[in-house]
């Protein structure tokens, strides 16, 4: 159709003001939470580490042996030029810039407390350009083999930790038992069956677990004499991870690569063990980090050996550690003034104290990392089970889908009642009617579990709702139980969602202080607990306690430190969480 | 839909082609039997006093307009109808012999001899060999899985195409491919009857006809009982055709060739020269 010329000027115009007003609004709302936080984290980052009396001599060196190598690793693996040129420009760039602005606002506006114009580079600039760089190299193969290592050596670190402290409190003796009598012929049993494809032994497996289980709790009282700690995580523990290692190699490389994947990790483990007690250490937790840092790291390097892809990547932990070593060396060597961090090794490993130089988180760690193990078993079989039950067994209409619906509404209530009111309710019904006792680690991993239960329960109703009804259908018309499509098909597909859930909510029970005073739990312990039913303190009731203490340098240094110390187990925690869940997801 | 199109010489070349399978065929036996089956959904009928028998390894379409009860009447046999909270059925479906709604038959028994393909693609979130393997799985099979995965596979004319990705995810296949390993997996427990929902309908043209060819081969083992809306694909596949219409009514059924040559129903002539539905 042909027009006029009524449109020889465009077509008018459309006013966009609004959408772009919103957007803007939008974008300064978000940056202004995310900014207020970076500032709060900056400050409590610079206490804990008393990076305020760092020289700039001190500040430069680590800079040059451990910033810049891992940055050039960063962009050589990236090799992409124009990277390279804009992270140059940022760096350079962003040292005038921050250097004059600094300059400018404590000569014309007002001083900035504790800090320079070296520390605000680092944060300001360095530390996002360094972030940035890191997720553009982990792009190449160089870079993602080594954050791949360097993930394999800090995550088995965690898990090894993880796991010498929940021995603390678990019975290390009934574990021997109930692995010997009831996990090891269960497992011997299943691996048997598939292998013969013999269904009879599969199916004994679980019954024949389960007696052992029962036996070990009996014979736990009878038996009188073990073997000492130190061989028992190694029957118990060392010697299965590594098996397993090797059996995750021997199918692609061959035996000598699995003895050597399974074996080399094993003996040195072993050897770290017993020469422990010479340097001072507890021999089983050395011996439980190294087999979990040694098997998955050795199992990697074979496999991208294998592949040989990327093979300089596996330098990146040396590069780091390397650049570590020849800083203490210039450090010391030149004499420039270090910081005397609060957040050291006596930090974590040392009981608290009315000085606050001796003053440690060991106890409350350990408090802490017990609760939530316990925390994220009960509220996620819970959980699971709850929403298992409301979205796949029960009926939508009906007297009974109504219950359903009136059990719905009041969950998502729950949800919202605040977190001293859970207190109350662990006071009364697990403190004082159960008797769990007032303040033990169990009592207020139940409250904690109930707290968050509303959440995982939501949140793993939505995962396991938006499973597509098609792929129940094609299940049931198969001839599937109901048991078997949720367990087959639905729980699979879901349980990307439903662990993350899990990990949100978790985050929230981890930082929780009201229901624990609500339970009695004590604001400090000098002694790390020891059982199920004694009395604990978790990292935040500790930091609150210290941030009461009349010192400055509780308050500034000490709570500083714990502040940092509780991120990074959260974060370590939810990065754990998060590979469980990615790899959930790959699985699907 | 493609009714639209219909006309005489595309009848008569199909009804042909079909013919002499039907002339060469001995007289089966019955595979499923309805008898006075009515089902509601809540107040509303949806099937309005069916009886019919379907014959034994024989392809059977079920043709009609949407909303003419021929997708319940499939789901009546393999009991998905329970499924459906608001869905009531009186009367009698036979197969074997049994009545399915007699109170002796557990449906998730019944169902592991009844494979059934869905109108959309639907494999689990698993791997090929796991998709096919499925069945076998839930019933327990103790024989060699991995022979019955690629005879199924076979059969489902797929194995050439994937033998070489079995743990690749199987919905990283095509839709037809998707579908034929929804077949595969329909198979691989050896059921008697394959209930087919509208199976090409969200497929297009070249992979429909593979799955049509397939559906030919399918027939010489099993019971293949089929609804579409595609009335030149019941022309094609089918040896027996039941003509549903509106409001649950099975109104003709019989030959295919009969049906498409000279329907004793003036509303069956209507429907199948597209002057409704």
């Amino acid at each position: 159709m042909a027009t006029d010329n009524a449109n020889a000027n465009g077509f008018g115009e459309v006013s966009r003001v609004r959408g772009i007003v919103f957007e803007y609004l939008s974008l300064g709302a978000s940056v202004f939470g995310l900014v207020a936080l970076g500032v709060l984290l900056v400050y409590v980052a610079i206490d804990a580490f008393d990076l305020a009396n760092a020289s700039p001599e001190w500040l430069l060196t680590y800079f040059l042996t451990l910033v810049v190598p891992f940055l050039a690793f960063c962009l050589y693996s990236a090799s992409d030029p124009t990277v390279t040129r804009r992270a140059l420009g940022a760096l350079g760039g962003g040292l005038v810039a921050v250097a004059a602005l600094f300059t400018a606002i404590e000569a014309l506006v007002v001083p900035i407390p504790r800090l320079n114009w070296q520390l605000a580079y680092l944060f300001v600039v360095a530390a996002p350009v360094t972030a940035y760089l890191a997720y553009v190299g982990s792009g190449g193969r160089v870079g993602a083999v080594g954050f791949g290592l360097l993930g394999r050596l800090v995550g088995g670190a965690a898990v090894g930790l993880a796991v010498g402290t929940l021995f603390l409190v678990f019975d290390p003796l009934l574990w021997f038992l109930a692995y010997t009598l009831g996990v090891l012929p269960a497992v011997g049993l299943y691996a048997f069956g598939r292998r013969r494809s013999t269904p009879r032994a599969r199916t004994a497996a679980a019954p024949v677990g389960l007696g052992g289980l029962v036996a070990a709790v009996f014979l736990r009282e009878v038996i009188p004499t073990y073997p000492s700690d130190l061989i028992i995580y190694l029957w118990t523990v060392a010697v299965p991870v590594a098996v397993a290692g090797a059996l995750l190699v021997a199918d692609r490389r061959g035996r000598v690569a699995a003895a050597a994947v399974g074996g080399v990790p094993l003996a040195a483990a072993t050897a770290g063990g017993f020469l422990a007690p010479g340097a001072g250490l507890p021999s089983p937790t050395v011996l439980l980090v190294l087999v979990s840092i040694g098997v998955p790291t050795a199992v990697y390097v074979s496999r991208v050996v294998d592949a040989g892809e990327g093979l300089a990547g596996l330098g990146l932990p040396l590069l780091l550690a390397a650049g570590a070593v020849l800083g203490a060396l210039i450090v010391g060597a030149l004499g420039f003034p270090a910081p005397d961090p609060w957040l050291d090794g006596s930090f974590l490993t040392a009981a608290p104290s009315r000085t606050p130089s001796d003053a440690g988180l060991y106890p409350a760690i350990v408090g802490s990392v017990i609760i939530i193990a316990l925390v994220a078993v009960l509220s996620f079989a819970l959980g699971v089970g709850t929403s298992v039950f409301l979205e796949e067994y029960t009926p939508g209409t009906g007297p009974l889908g109504t219950l359903t619906r009136i059990l719905q509404v009041n969950i998502a209530n729950l949800a919202a009642v605040p977190s001293v009111v859970y207190g109350l309710l662990g006071l009364g019904l697990f403190a004082n009617l159960l008797g769990l006792g007032i303040g033990t680690a169990v009592t207020a991993a139940l409250t904690l579990s109930l707290l968050i239960l509303p959440i995982t329960i939501i949140s793993a109703q939505e995962a396991i709702r938006s499973v597509p009804d098609d792929l129940r259908r094609g299940s049931d018309a198969m001839g599937a139980t109901r048991w078997q499509t949720t367990k087959n098909v639905v729980l699979p597909e879901a349980m990307p969602g439903i662990l993350t859930g899990t990990i949100l909510a978790l985050g929230r029970a981890i930082g929780e202080t009201a229901p624990l005073i609500m339970i009695g739990a004590a604001t400090t312990v000098f002694r790390a607990p020891d059982s199920l039913f004694s009395r604990f303190s978790a990292m935040p009731m500790q930091i609150y306690t210290w941030a009461g203490f009349p010192q400055a340098d509780f308050r500034y240094g000490v709570v500083a430190a714990g502040v940092i110390t509780l991120l990074l187990i959260l974060v370590g925690m939810n990065g754990t969480a998060i590979l469980l869940r990615n790899r959930a997801e790959r699985g699907s | 839909m493609s009714n639209t199109t219909s006309d005489d010489s595309l009848i008569t070349t199909e009804v042909q082609a079909d013919s002499n399978d039907d002339s060469a065929a001995p007289a089966a036996g019955t595979a499923v039997a309805a008898r006075n089956l009515n089902v509601y959904y809540g107040d509303e009928q949806a099937i309005d006093d069916v009886t019919m028998e379907i014959p034994e390894e024989r392809v059977t379409a079920l043709i009609g307009p949407s909303g003419c009860g021929k997708s319940t009447f499939l789901r009546c046999i393999n009991r998905m109808n329970d499924m459906i909270e608001i869905c009531r059925v009186e009367g009698d479906v036979e197969f074997g012999g049994k009545n399915v709604y007699d109170a002796d038959v557990d449906p998730v028994a019944l169902r592991r001899k009844i494979g059934m393909v869905f109108q959309k693609p639907n494999p689990f979130p698993k791997s090929i060999r796991d998709n096919v393997a499925y069945g076998l799985k839930i019933q327990g099979f103790d024989g060699d899985i991995d022979e019955r995965v690629e005879e199924s596979l076979k059969g489902a004319a797929l194995w050439d195409e994937v033998k070489d990705q079995l743990d690749s995810s199987g919905l990283e296949l095509s839709g037809g491919q998707q579908q034929r390993l929804c077949i595969a997996r329909a198979i691989a427990p050896d059921p008697e009857v394959i209930l087919m929902d509208e199976p090409t309908s969200a497929l297009d043209p070249v992979a429909a006809s593979k799955i049509e060819d397939l559906i030919d081969d399918l027939a010489e083992e099993y019971t293949v009982i089929i609804v579409t809306h595609n009335m030149q694909q019941a022309a094609r596949i089918s040896d027996r055709t039941a003509v549903f219409l509106t409001g649950g009514e099975l109104v003709e059924y019989d030959d295919t060739a009969k049906i498409f040559e000279d329907p004793e129903a003036q509303r069956v002539e209507d429907y199948i020269t597209g002057k409704f539905g």
